[in-house]
């Protein structure tokens, strides 16, 4: 008997066990769930109204998966379900808003589109690699959906912006209408410079007057906030400085804004070593940490901390946020801004790919999706919420139209833009808060020497050298980011180094390559 | 209580060895009924490791193909060995897999010495808080991420406001910029690890140890025998099984590195490469923005042919020595 008893829990634990291990695997389980409240609830949720008015069948109840990079607000809960109230009604649908986190974004991003995970909104960016993913067939060509899905957005976004983000003549991102700049500058901090009555930063040279002036007089000061990216915010800064033509070009090619038909290589040029000279110029001066290749912090925190004070640049928005995050602890500091414009002579607005939202290949719902998009950047009362959060909790209008933060940073659980809603941004009904005002006296002074952007359009197409590319990343990581960050005692050596190594890899095949395609890109559009 | 099985049904086991041919004539079918609660209880693990492990191994055709995001995986374009191509296109893989070799066999050889030697004298000492006190201080570390290591290590080797510069300093001694001494992190990685893990593989021997029985030391206690050799003729032969599965089980993984550990302490500095990067760290760089599947499959299909390799050539020379201790 007992025996017996044994045996039969023996194989009923196993056969749970079984189950536990199939269960684990079926990811159809939560759909059926709320696809049955779906049906049950559909025939008061759906009216025809909405149906005939979208023009999409919105009949059956569907779950949007929306996503976007960075981290969530803490009151995204409350946010959502107060945008799921609206969908529901007007859509049929529900909305669940998933962040990446800044944490191997680029890891999650690539997982995202490429595991056939259900994704119906993303957001790109040429710095997400917009071009490149659609080139290669990662999002959906919104040109048929759209007139049907969401045509209030396409007939508000103007006909030169949807030419503009189409790659290959087809239109796979919805970009954002709002014009801003997001060239650099350099930052630094006003009362210090004042207190020792330093020359104000307008070129490279009274910069370093600068930096070597709060050397002298802050000892324990860091002069320049500098992180583990040197390419980005040490070299490419320097490289913008020259008037180059914009956008992170790969593969150390060069373009300069007035010669866009001739390209070059910028690796081993006497411009890259004189740059890679004055880098190692700062380093020993001591103008940033020695072993800034392992800094994690991120280029702004040192400063709102008053550990560094100065970042070689930065955009005009980004400074303004980090002026204000500074002065809400330290109200006495203050920052100080000039535009490269005044040393290059130009400024580009962003291109329309620098912030859009599109749809995977992989997405089942992309009417809706879109529908939904077209709520979030035409419809005040979704743009809003999604925006600033959820008025008189999160924010306040004052009487002259302001944007006001209610509580301060670490009370407030939806901060603007808190979702980091750069992409669905409308002018109309934008808010800004007062201190933005500093901003926006920036971008009236840039727009009197606005040129337009030629580079983003540009797809590249690498897949004839991708082998070659990704030696190449590798090499430059080994070889060229410690002259980058100065630390090299022999900065004409270590390049003849550099570029040996980089040669090995396949260099003149990638650069050859790139300039190529780069060149029947300009002829095609045309750009002198 | 382990080696007991081990050696006593020994003569038993090879009649058995004998005799399976005679059994397999009836048919696996006969098997399976006479055995089916057995099997049955067996099927979990088959059906779990047939789900995680098997299926899975389909992928690896991706290592073959261009990554389309619109066909499938057997519609996509054939290119051969093209998306390997990278691995040695920059002149790095002999050293990087020299370096994943050599850092794992580090770890593998110091770590077991270094677990051994403390799960015995841990398992001496005599005074029961003081014991549970050792084993929880060692055990702590491995709770401790790589992203806190790394803030631990930068702060105390971190050239202006580092530990040890500062100590160096007081001291009117020069200052020593660790992070561009690429030797000292060879050292510098193991010693982490190590503090990171002996902890961990420290317990499992000391499981060990306990499983010994009683008996065997008081009789060698009654032959005269002191500490020291009942350590080196009683301990150590019982924990050799241990440690030949233990080595097996991490020989398999051998070219697959600890990446946090490198990619959290080395991070983006390029003057320490030559002696830590490993495959894992290396393939994520290169393929860190883009979305070459077919790369990065391609990286750990080289991985594990080198480990499956390597499993099996061991696993062969274990059991031409002492058929117990091999694996299968």
């Amino acid at each position: 008997m007992a025996t017996k008893r044994k045996r039969f829990i023996s194989a009923l634990l196993s056969v749970f066990l079984l189950i536990t291990i199939l269960a684990g695997c079926s990811s159809s389980n939560s759909e059926t769930k709320t696809d049955t409240t779906g049906t049950s609830e559909a025939p008061t949720t759906t009216d025809k109204d909405t149906t005939s008015t979208t023009g999409i069948d919105t009949s059956k109840k569907v779950e949007l998966q929306f996503y976007m990079l960075g981290s969530a607000p803490k009151d995204l809960s409350v946010v959502e379900a107060e945008v799921n109230k609206l969908t529901e009604k007007d859509l049929n649908a529900t909305v669940k808003f998933n962040f990446t986190t800044w944490t191997d974004w680029e890891q999650k991003y690539k997982l995202l589109l490429s595991s056939g995970q259900s994704v119906d909104l993303i957001y790109t960016a040429e710095w997400t690699q917009f071009q490149a993913y659609a080139k290669k067939g990662a999002f959906l060509p919104l040109d048929d959906i759209l007139p049907k899905a969401a045509p209030k957005v396409q007939a508000y976004v103007p006909q030169d912006m949807w030419d503009a983000v189409k790659i290959d003549n087809k239109i796979y991102t919805v970009p954002a209408t709002y014009q801003e700049y997001v060239t650099n500058g350099f930052v630094w901090r006003e009362d210090l410079r004042q207190k020792y009555n330093l020359p104000k930063p307008v070129d490279l040279a009274s910069f370093e007057e600068y930096l070597d002036g709060i050397k002298k007089n802050e000892p324990t000061m860091m002069p320049l906030s500098v992180n583990s990216d040197v390419r980005g915010n040490l070299l490419n800064l320097l490289r913008e400085l020259r008037g180059w033509i914009g956008g992170p070009i790969p593969y150390g090619v060069n373009i300069q804004y007035d010669k866009p038909g001739e390209a070059y290589s910028y690796w081993g040029s006497d411009e890259q070593l004189q740059d890679l000279e004055t880098i190692k110029r700062w380093q020993d001066k001591g103008f940033f940490s020695k072993n800034v290749l392992n800094v994690k912090d991120t280029l702004q925190d040192p400063v709102t901390s008053g550990k560094a004070a100065a970042i070689l640049g930065d955009n005009p928005t980004r400074y303004n946020d980090t002026n204000n995050k500074m002065k809400s602890t330290h109200p006495d500091w203050d920052l100080g801004y000039t535009p490269y414009a005044t040393v290059t002579g130009f400024a580009t607005p962003v291109h329309p790919i620098h912030n859009g939202f599109a749809v995977p290949a992989s997405s089942k719902n992309a009417e809706r999706a879109l529908a939904f998009y077209e709520k979030m950047v035409m419809d005040k009362t979704y743009n809003w919420l999604t925006e600033y959060g959820i008025e008189g909790k999160n924010f306040e209008v004052d009487s002259e139209g302001h944007y006001k933060m209610l509580g301060d940073s670490n009370s407030n659980g939806f901060q603007r833009e808190g979702m980091q809603g750069w992409a669905w941004r409308n002018p109309e009904f934008m808010l800004f808060d007062k201190s933005y005002d500093g901003v926006d006296a920036i971008f009236k002074e840039l727009d009197k020497v606005k040129k337009p952007d030629l580079y983003l359009g540009f797809a590249e197409d690498y897949t004839a050298y991708q082998a070659e590319r990704a030696a190449l990343e590798q090499v430059e990581k080994q070889y060229l980011f410690p002259l980058q960050a100065g630390i090299v005692a022999d900065v004409k050596g270590g390049m003849e180094t550099f570029m040996t190594k980089a040669k090995q890899a396949g260099l003149d095949k990638v650069q050859s390559e790139y300039i190529k395609q780069w060149n029947a890109y300009v002829a095609e559009k045309g750009i002198q | 209580m382990k080696a007991d099985l081990v050696a006593s049904p020994n003569a038993p086991g090879k009649k058995k060895r004998e005799e399976l041919p005679l059994k397999k004539k009836k048919g696996f079918l006969h098997e399976l009924i006479t055995n089916r609660i057995m099997f049955l209880m067996l099927l979990p693990a088959i059906v779990f490791f047939l789900i995680n492990s098997y299926i899975p191994m389909v992928g690896i055709y991706y290592a073959f193909v261009r990554f389309d995001f619109n066909t499938s995986l057997f519609n996509s374009q054939f290119v051969g060995l093209e998306n390997f191509k990278f691995l040695w296109k920059s002149g790095a893989l002999g050293r990087l897999t020299l370096n994943t070799f050599g850092y794992n066999l580090a770890f593998i050889v110091i770590g077991n010495m270094l677990a051994i030697t403390c799960a015995i004298l841990v398992s001496e000492l005599r005074i029961k808080w003081l014991k549970k006190l050792t084993q929880s201080i060692m055990f702590l570390p491995y709770f401790i991420s790589f992203v806190i290591l790394s803030v631990i290590v930068y702060n105390m080797f971190n050239y202006e406001t580092g530990f040890l510069n500062t100590m160096l300093k007081t001291f009117h001694m020069e200052p020593v910029d660790m992070y561009s001494k690429p030797i000292m992190w060879v050292f510098l990685i193991i010693i982490f690890y190590l503090w990171k893990n002996l902890g961990y593989s420290m317990v499992i021997y000391l499981a060990a140890i306990t499983g010994i029985s009683e008996e065997y030391y008081e009789a060698a206690k009654i032959d005269g025998a002191n500490i020291f050799q009942r350590i080196w003729f009683i301990t150590l032969p019982m924990l050799k099984s241990t440690f030949v599965m233990l080595l097996l089980f991490a020989l398999g993984s051998i070219m697959k590195g600890q990446f946090d550990l490198f990619y959290q302490l080395v991070g983006n500095n390029g003057l320490l490469y030559n002696t830590t990067d490993i495959l894992d760290t290396y393939v994520y760089r290169s393929l860190k923005v883009t979305f070459e599947m077919g790369m990065a499959t391609a990286a750990g299909v080289y991985q594990s042919v080198f480990g499956f390799v390597l499993i099996m050539t061991v696993n062969y020379i274990i059991r031409k020595v002492n058929d117990e201790y091999a694996l299968f």
